[in-house]
């Protein structure tokens, strides 16, 4: 225990020593929800990109889910004085505190891509229950708003699986055509998805006239499952978030579409932001950045 | 004859709950359907078998999750289209489970490590390879071949290869018959001439590389190797184990039990998924039947 | 009604209870008539009246009754299997008799568990201890009654003084705040009678209380013995040693095959007659040291040497000779035989195995060499509980890495037969099995690689007098065929009676080679004694 606090003092120390080294330079501390993430991994390239381009320099700390870690990292930020932080939230309450910190502080802090239940000084995203209407109405124009649905959430009470299922049932509730005949979770996970859709294949068979998935990880996991058991060309199939595994099912015709959140977008709003607040320049205090749905017509736009 | 009693009871569970499903849900006993269980509980199956071997010791191993994704990565690094033959990512997968087991082993066995300490680290460590390896970024784009593995009934042959095979080592092998023995009491183990260290790396080593070779087909069955997969795996495979009645201080128990409380796992999912019971009530129900199971086991022992 | 109990016990230490006025549910005319009686003839403390106990496939206990009186020690022997233990986890309320009744100071008794026992006032020691080993001395005497400051503080001062004082009552030095797992196992039994004490216990239950302690720490335990006696405390006493329970003890019960066989006065009884009431039939207890015809040398230690432990012994073993090893605890002979085995690495000297210098760095290298050694702890080093019998049987000696079931079987089976170990069949688990039995099973395990030297330490501690016998009669035939035994024991008489060659062992070097057909006992112990400074 006692090694591991010197650890942690040893790299805040590196981290004051660089401060002082680069003085005069815009220092953001950015903490993340998790670098094994695809889409945050692109989220943070293109702050890294941006950063450059205005000559900023970035901490970049991982909180691997943890919200609990956050906090601590954001607290470290705070005893390093940087100039301001860029926080991608792991949950609304649990990360709320390092928001409160670092208003108290007098630090400015953005959020990125997800909210907290505290106010940031600015916050930069999507608003993911867009993702949801985009998927269902591309679902309901496909099945001229008649049909059977299913849809797979991401983990229970997430933020992202909250909003998502309640933007796709607001959008169902607009085609009294279409049915959810049957939700499930599989945890955001290709495997979990795929085990599912197998079982409801089983169990509901031929009545299945589309997918919707929460993410495209389940997407592609059911994708898997309905192609094995010969039925894809029946169903429709759905997802979010855009990573490269499905848009390049999207080209080969396999998936039908995904729903584009611009990390690109996101990652490099904020750093614009964060710079915009130390100048002292107008900003807005919600900036959103829209969600795009991606077919077979236009994925070309999205692969790079 | 207590064991084969458990067994039996783990039997009548099954069938129990199987005939209650069949009959509010006539798909559950279809031949695609059951297909389906069996495929679907091979890959916790055979980390389930693997942690067999380690828990019978009296250790215990949190890695497998991690390594899973970490063989997965590997196995999928080596397995795109013309790259190499089959056996090339297989091999790798599997190897580099027995490496990262192997490692487990040595530091229990030579640095006298609790296996709590030494697998939390190796769950971690491991992870964090997967993600050095990939970049972070799910390895996909695998070969037709590669994929095979993955699919329709091979993950299902797998399993039971590996069940039997396990079957013999334990219940027929000098070997197996001192695992239980090193499980049983370590220091009467060793007073009878065995060695121990030699023993339990053996075991944690096998235990690395089922999960190694659970990897490479959870790899080729979702076509990525991805390094955030098999979060949990490891605590679903210790729940078959100890549901299928081997103990958790080790020396009793064995692959059959493994095999059955992976399957009751795997009906009960199945099942669950069918009926489309909510998300919420699915995880209370696995809760109260992987302790209900154990507490069943307990009492006929003791009685 | 119980803390009126109590109070009234502190006021007047060191005197037999009496019982006027304490025994609800009686005529006040019955009370004092009792305590009329008590000047004549003892009251009983506890009654046991036709309690009977089956397990799965035994009857443990077979309408058995016990009377015990006040302030007296009152000896429970019989041969392993006879219902002892099982009586006596009856009476502290670990398990629930099936029939019959236990009254105890004249009341209806009955023990849900042994902390209902305890708050009665019956105290059990058991003859493995299981002490909390990382609390203190004080924190393990008041465990589960600990005094208690506002706020559920503990009040560590009191835990102390009190501890202090009870220690004090027991007439033995161990600072209440030492470590548990720094005591000596005859420290820790003082300790647990220190408990018993602070329950203000009337009935200690002690369970082969000097099976694992030293022969001075058994004159201490004895003197703290009487003095429970004196404080009118009652003591069940259950051992194997005659010579003990002649002793101390001023009844005994006999137990047989689950039934009670008599109860006498102990000056009514003479030791042959009480071995003839145990075992049933006769049998002869000791037998001259067998015929020292010897072959070559099988064992030669030279210069053996573990730091702290033994320094520079040598020692050479024949073939068909039994050496005695005699000594006191703590002189080095489990040690010796520990390194000797391969358990622990020796700092320095040379084995030697049929003339060839060999290097012994595990058990395994010492079977492969022809040593086997049945160990001192059985539990720890002896028996895989959870195994079967025969599994157990076989562990040393499975040939080649596939198991033939059909020989693996044979050989369980030839073994129980030669060593007739009583099972239900071979795939009984050993740990269901009786201490006796559990020792039979652990020397076929060690003699079926067919070693050429054997060591056994204390192999006969905590079994009864007919498997005893068994086993010496094993011992002198191995060593007739040509086995080299090392014998270690703390048993003087058994020492004397099978050993060729007697060494004695004092603080880690060899102080003496006696002939054991000559020598006598206190001989023996002016040896092993520790010199003066």
């Amino acid at each position: 225990m006692r090694r591991l606090l010197e650890f942690i003092l040893a790299l805040a120390l590196s981290g004051c020593a660089q401060h002082k080294s680069d003085e005069g330079r815009v220092l953001i501390g950015v903490s993340l929800l998790n670098l094994s993430n695809e889409f945050i991994v692109m989220l943070h390239r293109a702050m890294e990109t941006r950063a450059a381009e205005l000559s900023v320099k970035l901490i970049v700390n991982d909180a691997q889910r943890s919200a609990d870690r956050q906090v601590q990292q954001v607290e470290t930020f705070i005893a390093q004085r940087v100039d301001a932080i860029i926080l991608n939230p792991c949950e609304v309450e649990a990360s709320s505190p390092a928001v409160e910190k670092a208003i108290a502080a007098g630090i400015p802090i953005i959020n990125v891509n997800s909210e907290t239940r505290a106010a940031p000084t600015a916050f930069v995203g999507s608003r993911d229950e867009e993702s949801a209407r985009l998927a269902m109405e591309y679902i309901a124009r496909r099945l001229d708003g008649r049909g059977n649905v299913v849809m797979m959430h991401g983990f229970m009470g997430q933020a992202a699986q909250i909003k998502r299922d309640r933007g796709a049932k607001d959008t169902l509730a607009k085609f009294p055509g279409l049915k959810l005949i049957a939700e499930q979770s599989a945890e955001w996970d290709r495997a979990k998805a795929m085990s599912l859709m197998e079982n409801w294949i089983q169990s509901l068979g031929a009545k299945i006239n589309a997918v919707f998935a929460q993410n495209d990880e389940m997407a592609m996991g059911a994708l898997l499952a309905l192609e094995q058991a010969g039925l894809k060309d029946k169903v429709i199939v759905v997802g979010v978030d855009a990573i490269s595994d499905a848009l390049q099912a999207v080209k080969a015709g396999r998936l039908d579409a995904t729903v584009f959140q611009d990390a690109r977008g996101q990652g490099r709003g904020a750093v614009d932001l964060a710079v915009k607040l130390l100048r002292n320049e107008p900003f807005e205090k919600q900036v959103y950045i829209p969600f795009q749905l991606v077919t077979r017509e236009n994925v070309g736009d999205y692969m790079n | 004859m207590k064991t084969w009693l458990s067994r039996f009871g783990l039997v009548i569970a099954l069938l129990c709950i199987g005939t209650a499903l069949s009959i509010v849900k006539p798909v559950f006993l279809t031949f695609p359907n059951l297909l389906n269980v069996v495929r679907q509980i091979s890959i916790n199956g055979i980390l389930a078998v693997g942690v067999t071997y380690v828990l019978l010791t009296g250790g215990v191993d949190l890695s497998l999750g991690s390594v899973v994704a970490l063989s997965g990565v590997v196995a999928a690094g080596f397995a795109h289209p013309g790259d190499w033959p089959v056996i090339v990512p297989v091999a790798a997968g599997v190897l580099v489970g027995a490496a990262c087991g192997g490692i487990n082993g040595l530091v229990v066995t030579k640095g006298r490590v609790a296996p709590f300490i030494v697998t939390l680290g190796m769950m971690t460590a491991a992870r964090g390879v997967a993600l050095v390896v990939s970049g972070g970024k799910p390895v996909s784009n695998l070969g037709e071949s590669f994929r095979w593995i993955g699919s329709g009934a091979v993950p299902v042959i797998v399993f039971l290869a590996v069940s039997c095979v396990s079957w013999v080592v334990l219940s027929n092998l000098r070997l197996g018959r001192h695992l239980y023995a090193v499980g049983g009491n370590e220091n009467a183990a060793r007073a009878s001439g065995i060695n121990v260290e030699g023993v339990k790396l053996f075991a944690y080593t096998i235990c690395g590389a089922l999960a190694g070779l659970g990897g490479v087909v959870l790899a080729a069955r979702i076509t990525t190797g991805q390094p955030n997969a098999g979060v949990g795996y490891e605590l679903d495979a210790i729940a078959a184990v100890v549901i299928g009645g081997t103990s958790l201080s080790g020396g009793v128990g064995g692959v059959g039990g493994t095999i059955l409380g992976a399957l009751l796992m795997g009906v009960i999912n199945n099942g669950l998924d069918l009926l489309n019971v909510s998300s919420y009530y699915q995880a209370i129900v696995k809760g109260i039947i992987i302790v209900g199971a154990v507490w069943l086991n307990q009492r006929k022992e003791k009685s | 009604m119980r803390p009126a109990r109590k109070s009234n016990r502190r006021t007047r230490p060191g005197h037999p209870k009496l019982h006027s006025g304490e025994i609800p549910g009686l005529a006040g005319g019955w009370n004092s008539i009792a305590a009329g009686l008590c000047c004549v003839k003892r009251l009983r403390v506890l009654q046991v009246l036709d309690v009977s106990k089956s397990f799965p496939g035994i009857r443990a206990l077979d309408r058995v009754r016990l009377d015990v009186s006040d302030g007296t020690v009152h000896a429970l022997v019989g041969e392993n299997g006879a219902g002892k233990s099982t009586l006596m986890k009856i009476v502290a309320g670990l398990i629930r008799p099936d029939e019959g009744e236990l009254l105890f100071k004249g009341q209806r008794f009955r023990p849900r568990n042994p902390h209902d026992a305890l708050k009665a006032g019956i105290a059990m020691i058991p003859q493995e201890l299981m002490p909390f080993r990382e609390l203190t001395v004080a924190e393990n005497i008041f465990v589960g009654h600990e005094p208690i400051l506002r706020l559920g503080w503990l009040d560590k001062k009191k835990m102390q003084r009190e501890a202090a004082r009870l220690l004090g009552q027991v007439g033995v030095a161990i600072p209440p705040t030492a470590r548990m797992k720094d005591l000596t196992v005859a420290q820790m039994q003082v300790v647990e009678i220190a408990k018993a004490l602070a329950h203000n216990a009337d009935l200690l239950i002690m369970d082969e209380p000097t099976s694992a302690i030293s022969e001075r720490e058994v004159e201490t335990l004895f003197s703290i013995i009487g003095d429970l006696k004196r404080r009118g405390v009652s003591v069940i006493y259950v051992s194997h040693r005659l010579d003990e329970i002649f002793r101390i003890s001023d009844a005994v019960t006999v137990l047989r095959d689950g039934q009670h066989v008599a109860t006498r006065p102990i000056t009514d009884i003479d030791r042959n007659t009480l071995i003839t009431l145990m075992v049933g039939r006769d049998i002869e207890e000791t037998a001259g040291p067998s015929a020292t015809a010897t072959g070559e040398v099988a064992l030669e230690l030279r210069g053996l040497t573990k730091r702290g432990k033994f320094t520079g012994v040598d020692l050479t073993l024949r073939q068909g000779e039994i050496v005695g090893l005699a000594g006191l605890m703590g002189a080095g002979r489990t040690e010796l035989a520990e390194v000797i085995f391969g358990l622990v690495r020796s700092d320095g000297g040379e084995v030697r195995v049929h003339g060839r210098a060999v290097k012994i760095e595990s058990p395994g290298d010492a079977i492969a060499h022809g040593i086997g050694m049945v160990t001192e702890d059985r539990h720890k080093f002896g028996l895989v509980p959870v195994m079967s019998v025969k599994h157990n049987i076989t562990l040393a000696d499975l040939p080649g890495w596939w198991i033939n079931r059909r020989a693996e079987n044979a050989m369980a089976d030839e073994q129980l037969r030669a060593y007739s170990i009583k099972v239900r069949d071979r795939n009984q688990i050993a740990g269901t099995l009786s201490g006796g039995n559990q020792q039979k099973v652990v020397l076929a395990k060690t003699l079926l690689p067919r070693p050429s030297i054997l060591i056994l330490d204390e192999p006969t501690r905590g079994i009864d007098i007919g498997s005893k016998a068994e086993m010496h009669a094993f011992v002198r035939k191995l060593a007739r065929e040509g086995m080299a035994v090392l014998l270690i024991s703390s048993e003087l008489p058994e020492l004397l009676c099978l050993s060729t060659r007697l060494l004695v062992m004092r603080q880690g070097r060899i102080s003496a080679e006696l002939d054991p057909r000559s020598v006598t006992q206190e001989t023996v112990l002016r040896h092993a004694m520790p010199k003066e400074r």
